[in-house]
């Protein structure tokens, strides 16, 4: 079937695109909503009761070390039953893919807020008598502020990074498509029309630029104010924030910001004020147990029904084609492997040269910013369709994917890393004449290394999801295949192999466990013991 | 002044009955990998009201814990504190503590700061604005009501920080080393203001405790001073200090005493 081209003349080529790139940010901006709510009452959870913690914690762990791509289908299975076929089925589990890749980094944010919180802060609160409610309003939400916005801006890289991927859902027989930019982008790109591709991806880029000019950078400023650290941190500027705060703009958001709160307060004060042994009292508190129990019981049946399920498909026999896994994962490794070398010999160079230099550190954060934001993934099919054709090479341009999955997690971490070198170190190391190249071994790079592996885990965690879009890409009727694991669920789904899907996916899950557990874990308690600065 | 007779009309009975605090055999340990550690063991005294008591002690003698005891915001591991007769089982709202960080919420202005402890006890706004403006003027930060603490210079902040908990005007004010990450000049002039909101009328704390690990300052201040030991923390001696107010710190009979708590000490 010849597949039309999504725009024909120009007029009309313009009004698909903006149509497109309203469904893509809307639909971004539901998932973002729910992301942010969860990731609130998530992290004030686990932060605030050391018993929830112990759960919480390890699970929030797992599910950000499991590559979310792969429970796609799974996903969209359930959703599609949920509805019965309708399409708000598929932008339900669109909508779902998208907040798995926002949640997780955003509750660690919040959880790493509340617990760090200094200890006179909350002992001012408790002592001053604040209900809990009060103190979630007054000190535990502003202080995760500025972790918020900052990974807020994460969250919507990888959002948009997934969107390109989950707007068009081939799983067996039966293909699914949403209208969107990445549906627009897939869909010309199938066609090899190369003037919608590249107005879809001109459309995307414009929206990653405007959201960072006029929300991202005014927030990233705005939030400075939620910080503990009384030092000025080099946050750069934003003439867009100076701009809403000379209009008013800023002052009115806050004001209805606030107002919003003290809506919620008083109804909440009123619970909370009810004593403990008064009959409605009683009654509350019985409720609030029963409620508990009743969602550990709902959480508990429903990892047991997951965990049921797999077993289930993990059953022999075993399908003949699992006998490809062990080398599907070795492959896959190998070239994640790769791309993390690149990443590195890149990143690091970089993030010390701008820790050296403020006025590079000025002018190459945001535009790292606003590069790590723009989708790799809608130029996949087209570095796919180059690097085959000029160096015949399908593995090289999948090493060349997963890099685009890996390398800002690792950029950004080391930026982070080397901004926190503290000045009188540096400084030090300046006064007793100690060339470049030493200052860097001695005192910037370890104290760099706790970043650093933090970014190795995230950046890996990213280069597993990456490999799912990257071992498999259409582009104009051609698929292009370089064997791994990616590779292996892609097929896996699209010929609804569904026992081989989970032996593929949990295989990986497996992989990645034993990594985190052996490897980034070790290195991190090591890099935090012996690189560790108390200021 | 006018401002001062209407928000007392407002609250007749603040302040007004001494309080009272009895200390009673707490012991508190905390469980360490390598062991119990026992940071305060089998401490006992008596607080009444129209005392300014003083902890003074090493680094490690648990004196700050104490005072946290004292305030219900940490239990005893064994032990009880009464509050007018009644043993302590929560947090006690009549307290308020400084603290030496200050403590003070960085995105909130410094009235929305002294507000905090008003909030949290319902009264309503206006009553609120009108307290909180009463005590940063008492402290000397008339101006600076909506200034947010990062502008302000240590001692300042620390004014806020005392602004803050006179506002709930409790009956038992509560200070942790609060002078401690101060200036040597500022801490010199705040503690000479420190006497004289003691002395003023309008300020009714019935129970003055502080901690710190500076000797002079505790001779100046106080009534009575605890000497802690370390290691576990341990009542050394509990004396009263019968000099004549205002104290001077070149006077001999201040160095005489200054010099006794020093050998207690080392």
């Amino acid at each position: 079937m010849p597949v039309p081209s999504p725009g024909g003349d120009n007029g009309s080529m313009t009004g698909a695109i903006a149509a497109a790139a309203l469904f893509s940010f809307l639909r971004m901006l539901v998932a973002y909503g729910f992301a942010l709510a969860f990731a609130i009452a998530y992290g004030v959870a686990a932060g605030r009761s050391k018993r929830a913690e112990r759960v919480m914690i390890p699970l929030l762990d797992v599910l950000q070390s499991v590559p979310v791509l792969a429970f796609f289908p799974a996903a969209v299975y359930f959703f599609i039953a949920l509805t019965r076929g309708g399409r708000l089925g598929v932008e339900m589990a669109a909508v779902f893919l998208i907040f798995t890749g926002q949640a997780w980094n955003m509750a660690f944010g919040v959880y790493e807020a509340v617990t760090t919180l200094p200890s006179d802060s909350t002992e001012a609160v408790r002592a001053f008598g604040l209900s809990p409610w009060r103190r979630f309003r007054r000190l535990e939400l502003p202080a995760a502020v500025p972790k918020l916005v900052y990974n807020s801006i994460l969250s919507w890289a990888a959002g948009w990074y997934f969107l390109v991927a989950c707007e068009i859902i081939s799983i067996g027989k039966s293909s699914y498509s949403l209208p969107g930019l990445g549906s627009f982008i897939q869909r010309s790109m199938e066609a090899a029309d190369v003037g919608g591709m590249l107005a879809g991806i001109g459309a995307l880029v414009a929206i990653v630029v405007l959201l960072d000019v006029f929300v991202w950078r005014p927030l990233t400023v705005w939030a400075e104010k939620y910080r503990f650290e009384f030092t000025a941190a080099a946050v750069g500027e934003s003439r867009v924030w100076d701009a809403y705060r000379s209009f008013g703009i800023a002052h009115r958001a806050g004001a209805f910001w606030e107002r919003l709160w003290r809506g919620a307060d008083r109804p909440i004060e009123r619970l909370e004020r009810v004593p403990r042994d008064s009959p409605r009292g009683r009654l509350l508190h019985a409720f609030a147990i029963f409620g508990r129990t009743l969602f550990l019981l709902a959480a508990g049946a429903a990892a047991l029904a997951l965990a049921l399920l797999v077993a289930s498909f993990l059953r022999p026999p075993v399908p003949p084609e699992a006998a490809k896994i062990p080398a599907a994962l070795f492959f896959s490794f190998c070239r994640l492997l790769v791309a993390y070398v690149i990443s590195l010999a890149w990143t690091i160079p970089l993030a010390l040269w701008v820790g050296e230099n403020d006025r590079v550190a000025r002018i190459a954060t945001p535009i790292a910013e606003v590069a790590a934001s723009i989708p790799a993934t809608a130029f996949f099919p087209l570095i796919v369709f180059f690097v085959v054709r000029a160096l015949g090479s399908v593995n090289l341009a999948a090493v060349l994917l997963v890099l685009t999955g890996m390398q800002w997690y690792i950029l950004f971490n080391a930026l982070a890393g080397a901004r926190q070198v503290p000045g009188e170190m540096k400084e030090m190391t300046k006064a007793f004449g100690l060339p470049f190249r030493r200052r860097a071994r001695l005192a910037i790079l370890p104290a760099m290394a706790p970043s650093l592996v933090t970014g190795s885990v995230t950046g890996w965690g990213g280069g597993w999801n990456a490999l799912i879009l990257s071992e498999y890409v259409t582009y104009g009727h051609r698929v292009y295949e370089a064997p791994g694991i990616g590779q292996l669920l892609v097929r896996a789904t699209v010929s609804g192999d569904t026992r081989l899907l989970v032996w593929s996916i949990v295989s990986m899950v497996a992989v990645i466990g034993l990594l985190n557990r052996f490897v980034w874990r070790r290195l991190y308690a090591l890099a935090s013991v012996k690189f560790r600065i108390d200021a | 002044m006018l401002e001062a007779a209407a928000v007392r009309a407002g609250e007749p009975s603040a302040g007004k009955q001494p309080a009272s605090l009895a200390v009673r055999s707490v012991t508190k340990e905390y469980e360490l990998p390598t062991g119990p550690l026992v940071v305060l063991e089998n401490v006992s005294f008596d607080v009444s009201g129209g005392e300014f008591l003083a902890f003074v002690g090493p680094s490690g003698c648990g004196k700050s814990t104490l005072l946290r005891i004292m305030a219900g915001l940490i239990p005893p591991t064994s032990g009880e504190v009464l509050y007018n007769g009644a043993p302590l089982r929560a947090v006690n709202l009549d307290c308020a503590m400084v603290f030496q960080s200050f403590a003070l919420l960085p995105w909130l202005t410094v009235i929305e700061n002294v507000e905090i402890g008003l909030e949290a006890r319902g009264l309503p706004d206006e009553e609120r604005r009108r307290r909180a403006n009463f005590y940063i003027d008492k402290v000397g930060l008339d101006g600076y009501e909506e200034a947010y603490p990062r502008e302000l210079s240590g001692g300042m902040k620390q004014r806020v920080g005392f602004a803050r908990a006179l506002a709930v005007e409790p009956k038992v004010l509560l200070m942790d080393e609060p002078f401690s990450a101060l200036d040597a000049l500022t801490t010199i002039n705040l503690r000479e203001e420190l006497i004289d909101l003691f002395r003023d009328p309008d300020i009714r704390i019935s129970i003055a405790v502080l901690v710190t690990h500076t000797i002079e300052e505790a001779v100046e201040l106080a009534d009575r001073i605890i000497v802690l030991s370390s290691h576990p923390g341990q009542i050394v001696t509990d004396r009263r200090i019968e000099l004549p107010r205002p104290r001077d710190r070149r006077d001999a009979a201040f160095n005489e005493i200054v010099s006794e708590i020093f050998a207690l000490i080392t």
